[in-house]
């Protein structure tokens, strides 16, 4: 069990040592935004359609010691480029790698909202906070409904934006 | 609604994909049954230490959201 143990921390430096573009979101983001609970993974935002990012990300993975969590297969650009989402075991716990979605969702607008975190001097960007809800409401399940309730609960009225998809149609 | 495929799970649609996605997540997370109390709570406090990692480094980068 131990190799699952996510390290926030090891994951983003080795990302940060390849120069990869990325946005920390999911469970790790609902906390740096003041709700604390437990997340056992690290999902980590990435840009669309930046092949040469990809392969950051994935030489990061690689030197994690990434393989694919679904058949542990050493990590192969196919498993990213062009591809919606990667999940990979590594030696800083199991690491989801997204795209964006429709605007505000979309890498970029998450990207420029998106808070700082220090960590041995080096910074990298966690998702704030109208993202986050953006993202729970659009995934909706009893876990992102109660991150929502949690978050409400320390910022008072949440900032809620029309979701494409989910409040106005695609 | 738009037909155009897009590479983003982030986006309605998509449930079975999430579905899948959360069971296989689930399988590899929970720990067995007979996991000693020992492990768990090691656990535990990995997580509580991770999650006060990152309120701290967020302060320390005066974390405030850009909008």
């Amino acid at each position: 069990m131990a190799a699952l143990d996510p390290e926030l921390d090891v994951a983003a430096h080795a990302l940060l040592a390849e120069h990869a573009r990325f946005v920390v979101v999911g469970g790790f983001s609902v906390i740096a935004n003041r709700f604390v609970r437990a997340t056992e993974d690290i999902d980590f935002l990435v840009p669309d359609d930046d092949e040469d990012n990809d392969r950051r990300v994935l030489a990061a993975l690689r030197k994690l010691d990434g393989v694919r969590l679904r058949d542990d297969a050493p990590l192969d650009d196919e498993h990213l480029i062009g591809k919606t989402h990667l999940r990979a075991r590594t030696e800083a716990g199991i690491i989801d790698i997204m795209r964006g979605g429709l605007p505000p969702l979309d890498y970029e607008t998450v990207e420029q909202r998106a808070m700082p975190a220090e960590y041995d001097g080096s910074e990298f960007l966690v998702a704030g906070l109208t993202s986050i809800v953006g993202f729970k409401r659009l995934a909706g399940r009893p876990r992102d409904r109660n991150d929502l309730i949690g978050l409400e609960g320390v910022h008072g009225e949440l900032p809620i934006e029309p979701i494409p998809g989910l409040d106005i149609d695609t | 609604m738009s037909t155009t495929p897009r590479k983003t799970l982030l986006e309605p649609g998509h449930e079975a994909e999430w579905a899948e996605l959360n069971e296989e997540k689930r399988r590899a997370l929970t720990p067995p049954p007979d996991t000693p109390v020992g492990e768990l709570l090691r656990r535990g406090q990995h997580l509580s230490a991770q999650a006060a990692g990152l309120l701290r480094a967020v302060e320390r980068a005066n974390g405030r959201a850009r909008s």
